[in-house]
């Protein structure tokens, strides 16, 4: 898949999430390296601990390169049903879910296999 | 070990062999073709592959890899054998090389794809060529149709969205469409095929009960009370594709769904007087894989509902192979009743039924998911509709 179509596809699946709230503000941030980006996405609503815990859940699953090439591929290709983090936590190499002081913000990197998390600003902690 | 149990090791092994060479379209049943101990070693045969692919790609076992191989040793008994998958897994294999992917990345299209195994048969044994000729394009024929399976997945994923949990049902459906135009154009006359094994075994109606049980077991073992209450939140997932459920909620949950669906689905085939031969065996075995990944009590009933309401309109009955093995493959369209709810489901398995009852001529019978096929076919429809209204409703 070229890279646009990839952005693209994964914006999609995140935004058609978040948006399911209906959020007065939406920000994507993307940041490209060459062999990765991150993208963060902020919206202003308050999400309880309990959404918080199981977006973290899906986006940190554990890795699945079975279903994440195969079933991956319907990654914000398809809006009839609701959004699913586990679409792009199978390909995400890192990610972070905090709940700021107006709403969310959520981090995700994801890259192939030669992905360098230095060049990003991953939390050295994690 | 049953398969030895029954016919003893040189008889079974004479049938396996004999089996080879078998068209397996649809619908040979191979204990009417090769006896039971003949049967039961292709379809372990068969499922052997596919553990053995899964342990040397080094992919996990999880919900999917658990209906993919319980699929496969299902369709063992009725049109898989090991000589005709193989070119079909290669023809996967050549396609993720050519994209620089590896095998794990396709593994779930090369098990599930294997559907295809008949048009390998039927090259290598239908057209009349010499031997080694029809060995060279049988093989060549699935090689070609691995090959093109990857690319044909994802587009029929997107028609319907992941509403139909045999998405390859729908893509060797797709596929098999062409092949058989092709193969009919060149003369070849495809005379409908119908081998249906009736003899009462109890055996054979002890087999899935028996692992059903095996499964509950091992669950409520494993897991004790923890297995039931994420077997009742299952009960609450959509289905949709991909939803593993050893993942979302526990494995213990997933075998406890799986060994469930397995009793009900022998008793419903008690109920309605069908036979346990190796379609009827092998609709539960997929019933049972799948109930690691996507199909529940909850989203099913109610399109098992609508094949019988069909069944009933159009005065079939229930015991013949069509419905029964519809009432069981029906269960692909679980998601449509879990997303949508249980009247959605009902039209569905409805239409599903009419669907499925044209499809098998049309694709030749070179698709062993004749029901996947009608199924992804009736859900892409529906999907489009429910699509079209949501999107040009006007919201008040």
């Amino acid at each position: 898949m070229k890279r646009k179509d990839l952005i693209l596809n994964l914006i999609g699946e995140i935004s058609n999430y978040l948006l399911d709230e209906n959020p007065m503000r939406l920000v994507v941030s993307l940041h490209q390296e060459e062999d990765g980006l991150h993208l963060c996405i902020l919206d202003d609503n308050k999400h309880t601990e309990d959404e918080l815990d199981s977006m973290r859940k899906a986006l940190n699953s554990r890795k699945r390169p079975e279903l994440a090439e195969y079933y991956g591929a319907m990654t914000g290709h398809d809006m009839l049903g609701s959004a699913r983090l586990d679409l792009l936590g199978w390909q995400v190499k890192h990610s972070d879910v905090v709940q700021t002081d107006s709403g969310i913000k959520i981090d995700l990197w994801f890259g192939g296999d030669r992905f360098q998390s230095h060049q990003f600003t991953i939390p050295v902690d994690k | 070990m049953a398969a030895f149990f029954n016919d003893g090791v040189i008889e079974s092994l004479q049938a396996f062999l004999n089996l080879q060479l078998h068209p397996g379209r649809l619908i040979n049943d191979f204990f009417a073709v090769a006896g039971i101990g003949g049967t039961l070693l292709n379809a372990a045969a068969v499922g052997l592959i596919g553990v053995i692919l899964v342990y040397a790609t080094g992919i996990s076992f999880s919900g999917t890899t658990f209906a993919a191989i319980l699929t496969m040793m299902g369709f063992g008994l009725f049109g898989k054998t090991p000589l005709n998958i193989l070119p079909i897994i290669l023809g996967v294999t050549l396609s993720a090389r050519l994209v620089g992917k590896k095998l794990r990345d396709y593994i779930i299209i090369a098990l599930f794809g294997t559907a295809m195994g008949p048009l390998v048969s039927v090259l290598f044994l239908e057209t009349g060529l010499d031997l080694w000729q029809g060995v060279f394009l049988g093989f060549l024929g699935g090689t070609v149709a691995g090959f093109i399976l990857p690319s044909l997945a994802v587009a029929m994923l997107h028609l319907h969205q992941g509403y139909s949990l045999y998405n390859m049902g729908l893509t060797c459906g797709f596929l098999s469409l062409f092949a058989a135009s092709i193969l009919k154009a060149a003369g070849l006359p495809f005379e409908p095929a119908l081998v249906w094994y009736t003899t009462d075994i109890l055996f054979l109606k002890l087999l899935i009960p028996g692992l059903s049980i095996l499964l509950i077991g091992m669950a409520l073992v494993r897991e004790k009370g923890k297995a039931f209450r994420a077997f009742l939140s299952i009960q609450k997932q959509s289905g949709r594709l991909p939803s593993d459920f050893t993942d979302l909620e526990s494995p213990g949950g997933a075998f406890l769904n799986a060994g469930l669906l397995g009793l009900a689905g022998s008793v419903l085939v008690l109920a309605v007087g069908g036979d346990f031969n190796g379609p009827v065996l092998g609709g539960l075995l997929t019933v049972m894989g799948f109930g690691a990944f996507g199909t529940h009590f909850r989203n099913s009933w109610s399109v098992v509902a609508g094949v019988a309401l069909s069944c009933f309109v159009f005065s079939r009955p229930l015991s013949d192979p069509g419905p029964v093995l519809a009432l069981l493959f029906s269960t692909t369209l679980a998601p449509l009743a879990g997303q949508f709810g249980y009247f959605t489901g009902l039209l569905a398995g409805f239409i599903h039924f009419v669907m499925v009852s044209q499809t098998g001529t049309w694709q030749g019978g070179m698709n062993l998911y004749n029901n996947g096929f009608a199924g992804g076919l009736t859900a892409a429809a529906t999907v489009a509709v429910i699509q079209w209204y949501r999107n040009n409703k006007v919201e008040k």
